[in-house]
């Protein structure tokens, strides 16, 4: 997917920025309606990161309720000083975080989800559609073995479509450390799914 | 062999990607054509990338009865467990008296004079290191001594001779530090050496140098040495 700007993405939603801009004053003023439309626009954004950062439907349930109380509760204090998806985002990282601290969850290798290279049926699937749906399944399962640090960048880059400067505003820290760290992410993803390959 | 240009390697997704400026595709490619490490960690990178583009958004299309009762909650409505915060917030607003306010008022800023006076040496160093422009640096006023001396030592700029020990790399911070020993067996007293750009290039491991740099002590527990950080410049004396 190609890397799409995160204003882009909330003008789709939105209209555009002067229009979301309105719609956070409102809410600011307290109206309901205001504080409805844009729950809606960014719910299933927010939804992505939390999900692959938490990895059960349910958990991930509280974690998005708790990210939308704080920032309804914190909205009258936003003064526009980052993009609002910006600030969002880095609300909801830092829930997920919170959440990872709380409820450490063990290790589990992917190949005992999946089974070994040696076990797996490699004889073709004719549904080409099966297939692709597969092969996602496999490099989703694979990423949610990266720690929350690595999988946390590859999913604000690939899933988000989030520029290095966009993510170095949601995850604190430099650019180049941000660049640095996906291609520590990127290289543990290609060895995770490196016995998987031949029949990907 | 080890290649240690982790900053021209931060390009290589966008090099992956094609958004990088002409210069800096230039910059990537002639390293690519000499360097084998690399190399092997752009193919890497490339297939994690063509991995990682394939990755979608979880979709729900589940009822979300909860998320309603955040809007309600915020809209002022306090249900379940959250009205747990209201009874805080209601004890909390009692608290806000104008002595209360002035008495924390005065703690937050003795706690910041306080983390001002116990930091300075890191916001000074901060300071410094900013100010140093290694374009103009002229070696000559750089005080030459011992690893041993600068215990006593007083200058903020030195040189000091060494044998190249332990280098080691850290891509997410953009440094490197190695070790540098008093004699070739590694023997004897030490300082630790971190390189913060590429101005300076990293040395072999057993090499013996001349490291020109700002000298600073590390109290941190478990440290508790002597660093030349940054390293500006390093001369080669023996390979």
């Amino acid at each position: 997917m190609a890397t799409r700007h995160l204003d882009s993405i909330a003008a789709e939603r939105l209209g555009d920025d002067e229009q979301e801009r309105t719609l956070v004053l409102a809410a600011q003023r307290g109206d309901a309606g205001a504080l409805r439309e844009l729950y809606h626009a960014y719910r299933d954004r927010v939804w992505s990161l939390v999900m692959y950062s938490v990895g059960d439907f349910h958990l991930a349930q509280d974690v998005l309720q708790t990210v939308f109380l704080k920032v309804f509760r914190g909205l009258k204090d936003f003064r526009f000083q980052s993009s609002l998806a910006t600030w969002i985002y880095r609300i909801a990282h830092n829930e997920c975080q919170e959440h990872h601290r709380r409820h450490r969850t063990p290790h589990v290798p992917l190949e005992t989800i999946l089974g070994s290279s040696s076990e797996i049926d490699t004889r073709p699937i004719l549904d080409d559609q099966h297939a692709h749906r597969e092969r996602q399944l496999i490099i989703q399962r694979a990423l949610m073995q990266l720690s929350l640090k690595l999988r946390t960048v590859i999913v604000l880059k690939y899933v988000e479509g989030l520029t290095y400067q966009e993510m170095s505003r949601v995850l604190g820290c430099a650019p180049g450390t941000v660049a640095s760290r996906l291609n520590r992410a990127l290289a543990e993803l290609e060895e995770r799914l490196r016995p998987f390959r031949g029949i990907m | 062999m080890t290649c240690w240009r982790f900053r021209l390697r931060r390009k290589f997704v966008p090099y992956i990607e094609g958004d990088l400026q002409p210069k800096d595709v230039k910059q990537v490619e002639e390293h690519l054509l000499d360097c084998e490490w690399c190399r092997a960690v752009l193919v890497r990178l490339r297939a994690g990338h063509q991995m990682a583009e394939e990755l979608r958004h979880f979709t729900s299309d589940a009822e979300h009865p909860e998320f309603e009762a955040v809007l309600a909650d915020a809209g002022g409505t306090r249900v379940g467990r959250r009205a747990r915060g209201a009874v805080w917030e209601a004890g909390l607003d009692g608290l806000a008296t104008p002595r209360v306010v002035e008495v924390l008022t005065i703690l937050v800023i003795v706690q910041l004079a306080l983390l001002v006076f116990s930091n300075r040496s890191v916001l000074f160093g901060a300071r410094y290191r900013i100010a140093v422009k290694p374009a103009a640096l002229n070696l000559s006023e750089f005080r030459q001594l011992d690893i041993r001396e600068l215990r006593s030592n007083t200058q903020p700029h030195v040189a000091t001779d060494g044998y190249v020990r332990e280098v080691h790399t850290d891509e997410e911070e953009g440094t490197v530090h190695f070790k540098l020993v008093e004699d070739a067996q590694g023997s004897g007293p030490f300082v630790i050496c971190e390189i913060m750009s590429e101005q300076a290039e990293v040395p072999r491991e057993g090499s013996h140098v001349r490291v020109y740099g700002v000298a600073r002590y590390d109290a941190q527990t478990n440290r508790n040495w002597y660093e030349v950080n940054p390293v500006l410049n390093i001369a080669l004396l023996k390979n």
